[in-house]
C-alpha cells in the first residue's frame, strides 16, 4: 500500500471521528431542550367553539375537515360535572327549529345524532320539564364537528363540551393538519399528563 | 350577567300587543302561585325554562343516587413503546449492516426489508421519522424557547451516525419509505448519469426549502416534508386524497424507475448521502476475486456502482449487485 493512501485513510478516519463527534454534539447540545413523550391536543381557551364570549357564529368544522384520520381523531366531550344538565339543552336540541307538540324543538343539533339524552335522578314522569337530564355523546358517531361545542356556550350553555384529541385515535403525526389549518393556533404538542387531564376554566373573551 | 333567556321554543302564546299591564301582572302572578303548588319543593328546578342553571347540577342536587360518570379520557401509547420503537431501529440498522457486509444476502434483506416495511410503515404508520424529524431539529436549533423529544433527537441522529461509518444501512432494511419502493421495482431501467446527477440535487433544494418553512414563526411555521411525505397516506390506509394519489404515482414510476423519492426528493438521503461519503464499510464488490464482467453495474438500479467499485453517497444497500455477481454465488454454495 502506498504511502499516500495510507494518509488518505489516515485523514479519512480523522475526518470520519470528527463528523461523528460533532453528531453526538449536536445531540448533546439539542438534549438541554428535551422533553419527554408529547401528543396533540387542543387548547380550549384558543379554539374557535369553545372559547367564551365567541357567540352566534358559524361552528369552526376544521378539526373534522384538516384531519388525515377518516372521521377525524377529534371528538366533542361531554365534561359531566361542568354539564348544566338542561332540559332544553342547546347543544342538544336545534332551538331554532320549529315547535312539536311536546314543546320541544323538533330537529337535533347534532347532523350525526351522536348524542344521548336521558333524564337523570328523580325523574318525575308527569314534569319531563323538572328533570335533569344527562348527555353522553357517542363517540363512535361523533366526527368533532364543534356544533355542539359552539352551541354549549353562554348564554345559553355552561361551555362544559370541548373539543379534544382522542389519543387512541390520533396517528400523532409530526406536522398535525388540524394544527396547521386552525386559524386560531389552537393545537399544540402538549406533554403527556398535561394532554390527557387538562381541563381549565375558560376565560371571558 | 344579564339572565338572558335561552332561544326557547315560543309556542305562540305570547300576550296580545295593547294588553294593559295590569291584567298581564295577574296572569304572571297566578302563573307563579300555579307553579308553586304543583310543582313544591321541586320549585327551583323549574327555573331552568327561564335560564338553565348558572353553575353544573351536582349529584346532591340531582337526587335519585345519581353517580357522576367518569369522562372517557384515553391514554396516548405509552413512553417506552416509543423509546422501544428507537431500539428496534438501531437494532434494524445493525441487522442491515450485518446482511449487508458480513452475510452479503440478497434474500435476507428482502426479509428485513419486509418485517420492517410492515412494523414501521403499516403497523406504526409512520410517525415520528428521521425524515420528518429534520424540520423538528431544525426548529429546536433555531428557535430559543423550543422544546423537542428526547426519541425525536435519537431518530434523527442514529441513523446519520451510522452512516458515518457504515453507509445508508438505515436506507437499505430498516426506512419504510424506502422498503415500499424497493419491494415495487420490478424492472428497472438505467437514468442518465447526467439526469441522475440532475435530478439528485433537487433533494438538497427540498432540504433547504423545509427547513426555512420550519423555522418560521409559529403562526406560519409548515412541516413541508411531512405534509408532501408521499407514502404515509398508504401506510395509514387514509388520508387526502392528494397524498394517496402522490404515494401510488411515486410507486408505478417506481416499478420502473430504482427509488425515485430516496434518491432525488429525500432531503434525510440528502445528508446521509454526505456522512456516509466517509464510512468505512459497506457493500464491497470483491476486489480480489472480481471478473470485471460488469454484471453488478447493470444489475445496480440507483447508479452507485462506478468503474466497479461502490460509490458509499449513492448505494443504498440493496444487495442487488451481490445476487448478480456470479463469484458471490459460488461463494455462497
Amino acid at each position: 500500500m502506498s504511502e499516500q493512501s495510507t494518509r488518505r485513510d489516515a485523514l479519512k478516519k480523522l475526518v470520519r471521528g470528527a463528523t461523528a463527534t460533532g453528531l453526538v454534539g449536536a445531540a448533546g447540545f439539542l438534549v438541554h431542550k428535551a422533553q419527554g413523550q408529547v401528543v396533540w391536543q387542543i387548547d380550549a381557551a384558543q379554539c374557535l367553539n369553545s372559547r367564551l364570549g365567541e357567540v352566534g357564529g358559524k361552528a369552526c368544522d376544521l378539526c373534522l375537515k384538516e384531519c388525515v384520520v377518516t372521521n377525524s381523531a377529534v371528538r366533542a366531550v361531554n365534561e359531566f360535572s361542568k354539564c348544566g344538565r338542561c332540559y332544553i339543552c342547546p347543544a342538544y336540541f336545534n332551538v331554532k327549529s320549529a315547535v312539536n307538540k311536546e314543546g320541544l324543538p323538533s330537529e337535533k343539533l347534532c347532523p350525526r345524532d351522536a348524542i344521548l339524552r336521558k333524564p337523570i335522578g328523580e325523574v318525575d314522569p308527569n314534569d319531563p320539564a323538572n328533570n335533569f337530564y344527562e348527555y353522553v355523546i357517542d363517540e363512535k358517531k361523533c366526527d368533532g364537528c364543534g356544533k355542539c361545542v359552539m352551541a354549549c356556550k353562554e348564554p345559553a350553555g355552561l361551555g362544559s363540551i370541548r373539543l379534544k384529541v382522542r389519543h387512541d385515535i390520533c396517528v400523532n403525526c409530526n406536522s398535525c393538519a388540524i394544527s396547521t389549518a386552525c386559524p386560531k393556533d389552537a393545537l399544540f404538542q402538549w406533554s403527556v399528563p398535561q394532554a390527557v387531564l387538562e381541563w381549565k376554566e375558560l376565560p371571558h373573551a | 350577567m344579564s339572565p338572558v333567556s335561552v332561544a326557547l321554543p315560543q309556542s305562540g302564546t305570547e300576550a296580545p300587543r295593547g294588553l294593559k299591564s295590569a291584567p298581564r301582572f295577574l296572569l304572571g302572578l297566578s302563573l307563579v302561585l300555579l307553579l308553586t303548588v304543583f310543582c313544591g319543593g321541586a320549585f327551583a328546578q323549574a327555573i331552568q325554562y327561564e335560564r338553565p342553571v348558572d353553575t353544573a347540577p351536582q349529584e346532591k342536587d340531582i337526587g335519585g343516587g345519581y353517580k357522576v360518570p367518569p369522562v372517557q379520557k384515553p391514554l396516548p401509547r405509552s413512553a417506552w413503546l416509543e423509546i422501544f420503537n428507537v431500539v428496534l431501529m438501531a437494532a434494524a440498522m445493525g441487522a442491515s449492516t450485518w446482511i449487508v457486509v458480513t452475510k452479503r444476502s440478497r434474500r435476507w434483506l428482502i426479509g428485513l426489508t419486509v418485517a420492517t416495511v410492515a412494523y414501521f410503515g403499516f403497523y406504526r404508520e409512520g410517525c415520528v421519522c428521521p425524515i420528518g424529524s429534520i424540520q423538528n431539529v431544525a426548529v429546536a436549533l433555531v428557535v430559543p424557547d423550543a422544546r423537542i423529544p428526547i426519541v425525536v433527537i435519537a431518530t434523527f441522529f442514529l441513523p446519520l451516525l451510522f452512516a458515518v461509518f457504515a453507509g445508508r444501512a438505515f436506507c437499505g432494511g430498516v426506512c419504510p419509505l424506502g422498503g415500499i419502493q424497493e419491494l415495487v421495482l420490478i424492472k428497472p431501467v438505467t437514468v442518465p448519469r447526467k439526469l441522475d446527477n440532475v435530478l439528485g440535487l433537487l433533494k438538497y433544494v427540498y432540504l433547504g426549502l423545509a427547513i426555512w418553512f420550519a423555522v418560521q414563526p409559529l403562526a406560519q411555521r409548515d412541516f413541508l416534508i411531512c405534509r408532501f411525505d408521499p407514502f404515509v397516506g398508504i401506510f395509514r390506509r387514509t388520508g387526502f386524497a392528494y397524498m394517496i394519489a402522490t404515494g401510488v404515482g411515486f410507486l408505478l414510476l417506481g416499478m420502473f424507475v430504482g427509488r425515485p423519492y430516496c434518491r432525488y426528493l429525500c432531503p434525510y438521503g440528502g445528508l446521509l448521502a454526505w456522512c456516509s461519503r466517509l464510512a468505512g464499510r459497506g457493500v464491497t464488490i470483491t476486489p480480489d476475486k472480481e471478473l470485471d464482467c460488469g454484471l453488478c453495474t447493470n444489475a445496480c438500479p440507483y447508479g452507485a456502482i462506478d468503474k466497479m467499485r461502490a460509490v458509499r453517497k449513492d448505494c443504498l444497500y440493496c444487495a442487488r449487485c451481490y445476487a448478480a455477481c456470479p463469484r458471490d454465488r459460488e461463494a455462497r454454495k
